[in-house]
């Protein structure tokens, strides 16, 4: 007796083990994440896919999957729109010797529905394609790499000397949308080490001279600029809509909020301050390693030159 | 303060904000680093956390955002 779509799809089910879109979620929080497949058609994926998901459509998948992913032993994540198309294809890959293959629950629906973001895909320009030529040479960045950097959002925390040449690399490696927090106007005084702002600029707040700056620089960032100081009051609100937080601020309650924020906020903070002839950087992440805290449990005495 | 010190550090911070988001290489997670430009010399501490630590420790106590100006006591009188 020939068998029923149910049939095939109950089949699959007892052989493919499943995993809930909160535990990708968390996984790929913590950087952990296994290979994602979309086994969805090109269009489907290029509408808006979880990012880091590789394509290769159902109707290809045994085809070309030994090219895309030629370790046997990989941990691979299938998912498509609902969780039925792909659990078949994690089926097909068990019966070719995929050890490690288990279905998103629910599909990326479902991940849409929980509030976890998409990324659309768009061809890259002529223009991008040449702007960035030398990121797409490298295999660590690639295609896939610049198209993280044009959907990530950075907010940098002053927008003065760290914030800077900060500001200007990452404007020009493409990130897509720069968050700027800065209360001050240009000094002639910050010209001597703040390269986001000119001579003509002085007198202008520092966002405003920043997003000239950036925009020049590179048009496809958006640069969104707050002019004001970040207090307890408004940093929760300002630091959720981007994914990483760097540190450029020039006082110790500042990096303290900072710190604290983005712990709360689950954000990594990207941490740097200088002294005189002395500067030093680290990686705050929310869910491994130390934070500000932990090196300097309480601020030094009032008075100090701040770092 | 010498003027290209906070560009070599922001470049470095920027260098760890694109590493975080593209995923390769190794963060700068557990380690300081720090940069003498008078003697040129770039060193590195590694971090651990402070299992004690009031924020991420394992009973912390910040569980919500402070008065950071009192905390570091540069609240001017009012």
């Amino acid at each position: 007796m020939p068998k029923t779509v149910r049939d095939i799809v109950h089949e699959a089910r007892r052989v493919v083990p499943e995993v809930t879109v909160e535990a990708l979620h968390e996984r790929m929080t913590r950087g952990e994440a296994p290979l994602l497949l979309d086994v969805r058609d090109p269009d489907e994926y290029r509408d808006g896919y979880i990012d880091g998901a590789l394509s290769l459509s159902r109707g290809f998948l045994e085809f070309r999957i030994a090219s895309l992913i030629p370790d046997p032993n990989a941990e691979i994540v299938t998912y498509c729109q609902t969780g039925l198309r792909s659990v078949l294809a994690a089926k097909a890959l068990q019966d070719l010797g995929y050890a490690n293959v288990k279905n998103l629950t629910g599909g990326v629906q479902k991940w849409k529905e929980t509030g976890y973001r998409t990324v659309a895909y768009r061809k890259m320009t002529e223009e991008q394609l040449a702007r960035y030529s030398r990121h797409l040479m490298l295999a660590q960045i690639g295609e896939q790499g610049q198209r993280k950097l044009m959907n990530a959002k950075v907010l940098l925390v002053g927008a003065g000397g760290l914030g800077s040449p900060a500001g200007v690399y990452l404007a020009a490696a493409g990130v897509g949308t720069l968050g700027v927090v800065d209360a001050d106007v240009v000094d002639i005084t910050n010209l001597q080490r703040q390269i986001l702002h000119t001579t003509a600029s002085v007198g202008k707040p520092k966002v405003d001279s920043a997003k000239e700056t950036l925009a020049a620089l590179n048009p496809e960032v958006q640069v969104i600029p707050y002019q004001v100081r970040l207090t307890s009051m408004n940093v929760m609100d300002i630091i959720r809509e981007y994914d990483v937080v760097l540190d450029g601020s020039d006082n110790f309650e500042t990096k303290y909020l900072v710190n604290d924020a983005c712990h709360l906020a689950g954000k990594p903070n990207v941490y740097g301050s200088i002294f005189q002839f002395e500067g030093q950087a680290s990686v705050f992440h929310p869910t491994e390693g130390p934070c500000y805290r932990c090196l300097f449990p309480s601020p030094p005495p009032p008075g100090l030159v701040p770092t | 303060m010498l003027g290209v010190l906070p560009g070599i550090v922001g470049v470095i911070q920027a260098t760890e904000a694109l590493k975080l988001i593209v995923g390769y290489g190794t963060p700068l997670i557990g380690r300081l680093l720090t940069y003498d430009a008078q003697e040129m010399r770039f060193k590195e501490i590694k971090l651990r956390k402070d299992p004690a630590c009031a924020l991420c420790g394992e009973h912390p106590t910040i569980t919500d955002l402070m008065d950071y100006e009192a905390f570091c006591g540069v609240r001017a009188a009012s």
